[in-house]
């Protein structure tokens, strides 16, 4: 079913402003990041119950994996938002397929597979060509809405996640309109419309956040300047290389890494990863000269995992520069919270090497479109579109929405296009649900300290988004090992 | 409620002063122990010559001892043993009936003749006694086990391993420190406290010491995993207590690591070729997954089937799941029950493969009773190492080779059926790293921990290995040799 047609049949105030979150929130709402945190939390909850019982009746006949988990439950019909918790998928569902079928590059499969995970399917495109992941996710990108994200966690494994390329649009627009904007103050012209420039100590392409982002931020930050993207390494991130990261970390860590076989296409690509990872110090160093020089006294918006913004700050300072902009600008880290060690003088060198006082960070997801950035009173303010959850640690069920509550958070972001927009996380979420944030923004406020829960239990499956250069210069050693 | 008590036990003495509250594992309970760093400097026997008075002792008075203590823990007629248990229940992995059976088979561990038998086969009972002569080379050489200065960092998946590892100490004549787990901590004092009323000045009571600390407490560990105080660690278990535990390895301090292991099994086609056999596949895979609820190492959480991985194999290979998810629904409660809580992480895996249907067919599961997974294609499920609470995964496969690749360094136990399959499997597994062979279905149903576990031989590397040499008439002394005519051959 399609949204126009929900949209005859849902005409009460409630579902239209549902609707309208769906279609796109932000130009719902008039691009305004005040009035987006500004909402009665009574009225975003009613319209959220809309939005959840909107998108199930849409997406049940749409999502097959939905429809088979909904029926089993018996679920029609959602009268709170909690009724909506058995329906969260664990993020485990998008690694779900028999790992053999991705060494066997039986990528049929793997789109039949992903097929009943979206409402766009994928299995009608022919790739019998693709003799890699990247080949593979590739053609999918051009033949169908979709632009598949993949990330790697410690097991070994790969996973895919049908975001579409509305998704990302969205979500890019949501950290425009939060970042380019100063709460509390109307956005102006230049907030809204201007070029800006985008500071990403990424990956210029690739699959995996840290490549597939700067895509986005180019149309949305830059309006589609190129020379208003600054990345730091100006290629693509392998997805197969990545998944031999993963493999090889997790074969190291069984202490066989002996066993990892190579897929023969993989192994052609060496020479040309060789010299990618050759050139990638001194790429770190023009970037960072780039930045310190052409930018200096520019408005910038500097976007990236911590430990990337990390290096690029260490070594440009390692180089003794530091950098000067525009008072406007704004410093954002994220993935702190995803396994991943940060070092200790990470706020400090960061604050030193781009000239500012505060560097802020976001909470978000390749799964989710809504990314929660970090207020003045360090809270991470959820958007109204992403509902949020935190369930009991033990039993799964929804913790109350009242008092002080941590559990495991999950989300549904009610923009998600290209799946079914219920997640449940490993991270451990701390809410207060009665106390109003001091910043005036009445959103949920989630505490800055978030853990992985299998931190807290012991064992640990880690899924990051952040490692990349680590895991890229182990897999190079194992590539050149030959 | 007063809160349970883990009683430090050293040399004799009972010492319930000083408490402090640490919490139980997964934070189920809080019990009560004396302040490891008050009694840190009591546990290490320090001067190594106050061990000669073990060796006043002959192995037969040795015996007498274990089996006197043996029929003292008889758990009707111990109240020590029997406040263990029942506080144990909230502690332990297991649930009731399980712990009931641990405590009741307890007495038969310590029979004379078990432990003699297990001497004989495993050392030789005559290298406890005093020196085995022979000659060679051209010398006269003596070999003898003494015992070692050990700490023991034990596991705490079943309460037996505390007294085993007492009966070890006792047998090798060693000086036995144990280090008690949090999901355990209660049984391993009981028995030492039963050592204490039955002969306190006994050297084998004086040469026991038990306590809790925190695993990774730096002020018990620095001081104590030192050349100075003890000669051997015994790590059981844990990845993350046997890695911490290396920090402290260094000349004069071995390391004896039963590594944390996983266990597989290995099924020939011809096992699925007819009902009956089939049944009877079923029922072995059944106990070798659900003994004691699959918390120890040795059970099994894979089998891999060589049916074929076509529609054929797999459609039989689900009927095997079948009957083996029926066969562990009606193992007896002593051996095998509900588990006492699923792991709701392993839930949500397990339910996100219900989802995966193409892939993969989950049998049970939904009431926390344990389930039974099989694949359709030749892979494991990706979270093969946390697979526990009566949750076993089959997998199909096309040839013996491919289930050969799996089998590694952290394969323990290996189940095999039917025998014909035994000659290939254990040369080629061992090969690969496997480290036991059995019968599927007897993986808990064998001749006890008798001697090689994990690869390794822990009660000969418990002791110490004494070589004495003296030479045959008619050795030429070097200072009697011209130049040129000394010959020292390694």
């Amino acid at each position: 079913m399609a949204i126009d047609a929900a949209a005859a049949r849902h005409d009460s105030s409630l579902e239209r402003e549902a609707l309208g979150w769906i279609r796109n929130p932000y130009e719902h709402v008039g691009w305004s990041n005040t009035k987006i945190h500004s909402m009665p939390r009574q009225e975003v909850e009613a319209i959220q119950l809309a939005a959840l019982n909107i998108r199930l009746e849409q997406r049940r006949q749409q999502i097959q994996v939905l429809q088979k988990l909904a029926d089993a439950q018996g679920i029609r019909k959602f009268d709170s938002l909690d009724d909506a918790a058995p329906l969260l998928f664990p993020h485990d569902v998008y690694k779900s397929y028999p790992v053999s079928l991705l060494a066997k590059q039986r990528f049929d499969q793997i789109s039949k597979w992903l097929s009943r995970l979206t409402p766009y399917d994928p299995s009608g495109v022919d790739v019998s060509g693709c003799d890699s992941i990247d080949a593979w996710l590739v053609k999918l990108q051009q033949e169908t809405p979709l632009d598949v994200a993949t990330s790697s966690g410690s097991s070994g494994t790969c996973s895919f996640y049908p975001k579409s390329k509305r998704d990302y649009v969205v979500c890019v627009q949501g950290m425009r309109t939060q970042l380019a904007q100063k709460f509390g103050v109307p956005p102006t012209e230049a907030d809204l419309n201007a070029k800006i420039h985008a500071v990403v100590p990424l990956y210029r392409d690739g699959h995996a956040s840290t490549g597939a982002f700067p895509r986005y931020i180019r149309d949305i930050f830059c309006r589609g300047d190129e020379n208003y993207l600054h990345t730091a390494f100006p290629f693509k991130i392998s997805s197969d290389l990545m998944w031999l990261a993963a493999r090889l970390r997790a074969a190291a860590g069984r202490g066989e890494a002996g066993k990892v076989d190579v897929p023969p296409a993989l192994l052609a690509r060496r020479a040309e990863w060789e010299a990618a990872q050759k050139h990638m110090p001194a790429q770190q160093l023009a970037f960072v000269q780039r930045m310190v020089r052409e930018l200096r006294g520019q408005r910038v918006l500097v976007m990236g995992t911590s430990n990337l913004l990390y290096a690029a700050a260490k070594r440009g300072l390692d180089e003794g520069y530091t950098g000067s902009f525009a008072a406007n600008s704004v410093f954002m880290g994220g993935g702190g919270a995803k396994g991943v060690p940060l070092p200790d003088d990470l706020e400090e060198v960061i604050c030193r090497f781009f000239g500012t006082d505060r560097m802020i960070s976001a909470y978000g997801m390749t799964e989710l479109n809504a990314q929660a950035i970090q207020c003045s009173h360090d809270k991470y303010h959820q958007l109204p579109w992403a509902v949020v959850y935190l369930l009991d640690l033990e039993t799964g069920r929804p913790l109350p929405r009242s008092g002080l509550q941590t559990g495991r958070a999950a989300f549904f972001d009610i923009t998600q296009d290209g799946t079914w927009g219920g997640i449940i996380t490993g991270d451990l979420v701390t809410i207060d649900w009665d106390t109003p944030c001091g910043c005036g923004r009445t959103s949920v406020a989630m505490n800055k300290r978030i853990q992985r829960v299998s931190e807290l239990q012991g064992g640990d499956d880690k899924i990051s988004c952040a490692a990349t250069p680590q895991a890229q210069a182990d897999a190079m050693d194992f590539l050149t090992s030959f | 409620m007063t809160r349970p008590v883990s009683y430090a036990v050293i040399r004799g003495k009972v010492i319930d002063t000083d408490l402090i509250e640490f919490g139980g594992r997964g934070g189920d309970i809080t019990f009560l122990a004396p302040d490891p760093h008050r009694i840190v400097d009591q546990l290490a026997l320090g001067n190594p010559t106050k061990m000669a008075d073990l060796y006043e002792l002959s192995f037969d008075q040795i015996l007498d001892y274990l089996g006197e203590l043996g029929s003292r823990l008889e758990v009707g007629r111990n109240d020590y043993l029997r406040e263990a248990r029942e506080m144990s229940y909230a502690t332990a992995p297991t649930t009731v009936p399980i712990m009931k059976a641990f405590f009741e088979h307890m007495p038969a561990m310590f029979d004379p003749r078990r432990i003699r038998d297990m001497c004989e086969f495993n050392i030789g009972i005559p290298y406890l006694e005093g020196w085995v002569q022979k000659s060679i080379n051209g010398s006269n050489v003596g070999i003898r086990a003494y015992g070692s200065r050990a700490l023991h960092i034990v596991a705490g998946n079943g309460p037996v391993l505390g007294a085993l590892t007492i009966l070890r100490g006792a047998v090798t004549r060693g000086d036995t420190i144990i280090k008690v787990p949090s999901n355990d901590p209660f049984t391993t004092g009981a028995i030492a406290r039963t050592m204490v009323d039955m002969a306190p000045d006994h050297p084998i009571t004086r040469h026991v010491a038990v306590a809790y600390w925190r695993g990774g407490d730096q002020v018990v560990e620095s001081k104590l995993y030192q050349p100075h105080s003890i000669e051997k660690i015994v790590a059981w278990g844990g990845f993350a207590s046997v890695r911490h535990v290396t920090q402290y390895i260094q000349p004069g301090l071995e390391l004896i690591s039963l590594d944390p292991k996983r266990s597989a099994s290995i099924v020939g086609g011809e096992a699925l070729e007819n009902d009956l056999i089939m049944q009877e596949c079923a029922s072995r895979i059944a106990t070798d997954v659900g003994a004691n609820n699959q918390t120890a190492c040795a059970n099994c959480r894979m089998v891999y089937v060589v049916c074929g991985t076509d529609e054929l194999g797999v459609e039989k290979l689900k009927r095997l799941g079948r009957k083996v998810y029926d066969a562990m629904l009606k193992l007896p409660s002593d051996l095998s029950t509900k588990p006492k809580r699923y792991d709701p992480d392993l839930k949500s895996k397990v339910d996100t493969l219900r989802l995966s249907e193409d892939w993969y067919t989950v049998i049970g599961g939904t009431e926390g009773e344990g389930a039974v997974i099989v694949s359709h294609t030749a892979d494991r499920v990706d979270f093969y190492e946390y697979l526990a609470d009566r949750t076993v995964n089959l997998v199909p496969v096309d040839t013996l080779d491919e289930v050969l690749d799996v089998i590694d360094a952290y394969t323990q136990t290996v189940g095999i059926f039917p025998e014909s399959l035994r000659e290939r499997v254990r040369h080629l597994g061992a090969l690969c790293g496997g480290q036991r062979f059995v019968s599927l279905g007897y993986a808990f149903n064998g001749p006890g921990l008798v001697g090689p576990q994990d690869g390794i031989e822990p009660l000969r590397r418990m002791c110490k290995w004494i070589i004495s040499e003296e030479p045959l008439p008619g050795r030429k002394p070097f200072w009697e040799c011209a130049e040129g005519e000394v010959s020292m051959v390694a």
